[in-house]
């Protein structure tokens, strides 16, 4: 039988769930839903940065060439919780200010 | 099939679970758990790739700090827009302290006027988000161009190489206390993935990427901190005259 655990596999996945995501963050008015979103569009990045670091790894490089992708993906962690914890206290004040976080109340960014 | 391809084939499932429960549902509580249970699956996905360092992390971050703080956010704040409110009653939509006897009432009024049975269809029918065509148009575009360029992938990508033992780094143990003068210094080796290899990775050789993170993540909380002020929160009308007075001699110049 074919193996399942095969790169085009996994890239198909990292692909399913980033669209899902954009769907997410184009459909919904919610803003934290909107942030929930872009956190799984992240994430499916991230999928495909380690299936590309497993890719190499099989394809006989170096430690560093082997292990940047899943240093990427750290990187991308990290960029990520920076990210959420900008949107949320945006999210906050937009609240705090208009009493609602519908995206609509935030379409310009003034007072 | 091996173990790795069946523990991929679970967890792939479970994020995908997660995903439809996450776009799914009315209630951001709800999304947030569906939220979570995709990161879990990731996790799941990092460590049949032979990842346990970054599915690790992935738990630690996404599934534990992240989910935390949005939580705190859902909690705090009462963020629901006017599309998620519909489909609760009133005195769960408003602000209102919960009273189940008034809620029980409410539910029963709605449904005589709707004229229809209570059905755990209607119930679940009301708690989902439809779908919006638009963006599921540009969503299935995003997905069709993604599924033709790995369609493309050349032959290489068909299956994953299998690992080496292990990988040289350059870096030699010292030599033990008792050992034999002479006797040559054994290189330190690492596996594939483990918390050696990917610290080898950061400090070894991309040390300065690793510094501005840090950067980055020191600027990120104090915007945070800055942004969620209270002082932002809409200023009532001042009616003290001096107040305004001093005020205006500031603003004299505007």
């Amino acid at each position: 039988m074919l193996a399942m655990l095969d790169p085009k596999t996994v890239l198909f996945l990292a692909a399913v769930l980033f669209s899902a995501g954009l769907y997410g963050v184009l459909s919904r008015s919610n803003l934290i839903m909107v942030l929930m979103s872009l956190e799984l569009m992240l994430n499916a990045v991230n999928i495909a940065l380690v299936a590309f670091s497993r890719h190499w790894a099989g394809q006989g490089n170096s430690v560093l060439g082997a292990h940047s992708g899943q240093f990427f993906t750290l990187m991308v962690m990290a960029v990520a919780a920076a990210e959420v914890g900008i949107g949320l206290a945006i999210i906050v004040a937009v609240y705090r200010r208009r009493n609602t976080a519908d995206s609509e109340a935030a379409s310009e960014l003034r007072h | 099939m091996e173990l790795q391809d069946i523990l991929f084939i679970f967890c792939a499932l479970v994020s995908l679970a997660g995903t439809v429960i996450l776009l799914s549902q009315r209630n951001a509580v709800y999304a947030l758990l569906g939220l979570l249970l995709a990161f879990l699956g990731s996790a799941g996905i990092f460590q049949a790739l032979d990842a346990p360092f970054v599915a690790v992390s992935q738990v630690l971050i996404y599934a534990g700090a992240l989910a935390v703080l949005f939580l705190f956010v859902l909690m705090f704040t009462d963020t629901r827009t006017s599309e998620d409110r519909k489909g609760l009653p009133r005195a769960v939509g408003s602000r209102a302290n919960f009273d189940p006897a008034e809620f029980d009432a409410q539910t029963k009024k709605k449904r005589r006027k709707e004229g229809e049975l209570p059905s755990a269809l209607q119930a679940a029918l009301d708690s989902i988000v439809l779908p919006k065509p638009l963006a599921l148009v540009v969503a299935l575009g995003f997905l069709l161009c993604f599924s033709f360029a790995i369609f493309k992938l050349p032959a290489q990508y068909d299956e994953f190489g299998p690992l080496p033992e292990n990988y040289a780094t350059g870096l030699y143990l010292p030599a033990d206390e008792g050992a034999a003068p002479g006797t040559p210094a054994t290189e330190r080796v690492v596996e594939y993935g483990t918390t050696e290899a990917v610290s080898f990775t950061i400090f070894e050789g991309f040390p300065l990427a690793f510094e501005f993170v840090s950067l980055l993540i020191f600027a990120a909380v104090l915007g945070a901190v800055l942004l969620a002020r209270r002082h932002l929160a809409p200023t009532p009308k001042a009616p003290e005259a001096g107040a305004s007075a001093g005020h205006g001699a500031g603003h004299a110049g505007h």
